[in-house]
């Protein structure tokens, strides 16, 4: 364990706030596709988060230099993206007989999104990347003290 | 008496800077962590850890910090991290770690003088 852990465990969460707000705004822009890649309506998509527990910089030297090297794992505390989930459910009925996609009825299938639910959870994507920037910024000061110590 | 290595101030604050240093690298693994479902969040109290040990005539330099989860969840996802909280403890932390650098450059500064390479 080192400060680098730190500000590698803060990177890490950084990352992982990054893909969220990638899909968090890919569900935004697609709130009115009727018609995704694979020809059904779009589906909302979430990110699923996990705890690493992953070898690092160190571990991973020291089993190259063995001769018997492993995938570079994440570093042990941090956080990673393990999937992102489509929620199939997420589909309602509306009314739109001038869509090229509506049927007989005139009712075209959309995605079921909430612009204000998916705002919502940017903003606290953005709060959260913002206080791993923080904790990136206290383990630099941390490190450079330290460093401070034989002036 | 030998300086440095048994050099009873050093030693301390070493421990304490492992322990510092410990406590940062958990607490930013619970700000990482702050939307993982079911995630529980842990830290090292290493003041009072280092304290009984001191009392106990434990050697600063055979201190071993033990982190303690907190079980207890705050979000509906099952995750235990308080984001202010620990955004709040995170950066007294690291001020405690900068003092802990100051008083041991000072404290290196003074036995420079006495060594006579210092100013």
């Amino acid at each position: 364990m080192s400060l680098f852990n730190a500000i590698e465990i803060a990177g890490s969460g950084m990352d992982a706030e990054r893909v969220s707000m990638d899909v968090t705004a890919e569900n935004l822009a697609n709130a009115q596709s009727t018609t995704s890649s694979s020809g059904k309506p779009y589906q909302e998509q979430s990110v699923d988060l996990s705890e690493t527990t992953g070898s690092n910089f160190q571990s991973t030297l020291q089993e190259a230099l063995s001769g018997t090297p492993s995938d570079s794992g994440p570093v042990q505390g941090g956080v990673e993206v393990a999937g992102i989930v489509n929620d199939a459910t997420s589909t309602q009925l509306v009314y739109d007989p001038g869509n090229p996609s509506a049927n007989k009825q005139g009712y075209v299938k959309e995605p079921d999104i909430s612009s204000v639910t998916q705002m919502v959870d940017l903003i606290d994507e953005s709060n959260s990347y913002e206080s791993d920037v923080t904790a990136m910024q206290t383990a630099k000061d941390m490190f450079s003290s330290s460093l401070n110590i034989l002036k | 008496m030998a300086i440095s290595a048994s050099e009873p101030t050093q030693s301390v604050l070493e421990a304490a800077m492992r322990g510092a240093e410990l406590n940062q690298n958990l607490l930013t693994s619970d700000l990482a962590n702050a939307d993982t479902a079911n995630f529980e969040p842990s830290s090292v109290d290493f003041q009072s850890q280092l304290a009984t040990a001191l009392n106990a005539g434990t050697s600063p330099d055979n201190v071993s910090f033990q982190a303690t989860t907190q079980a207890q969840t705050t979000n509906t996802n099952g995750n235990g991290v308080d984001a202010d909280e620990t955004s709040a403890e995170l950066s007294e932390n690291g001020l405690l770690y900068d003092s802990l650098a100051e008083v041991m450059a000072a404290n290196n500064q003074s036995l420079q003088y006495a060594m006579g390479i210092g100013t």
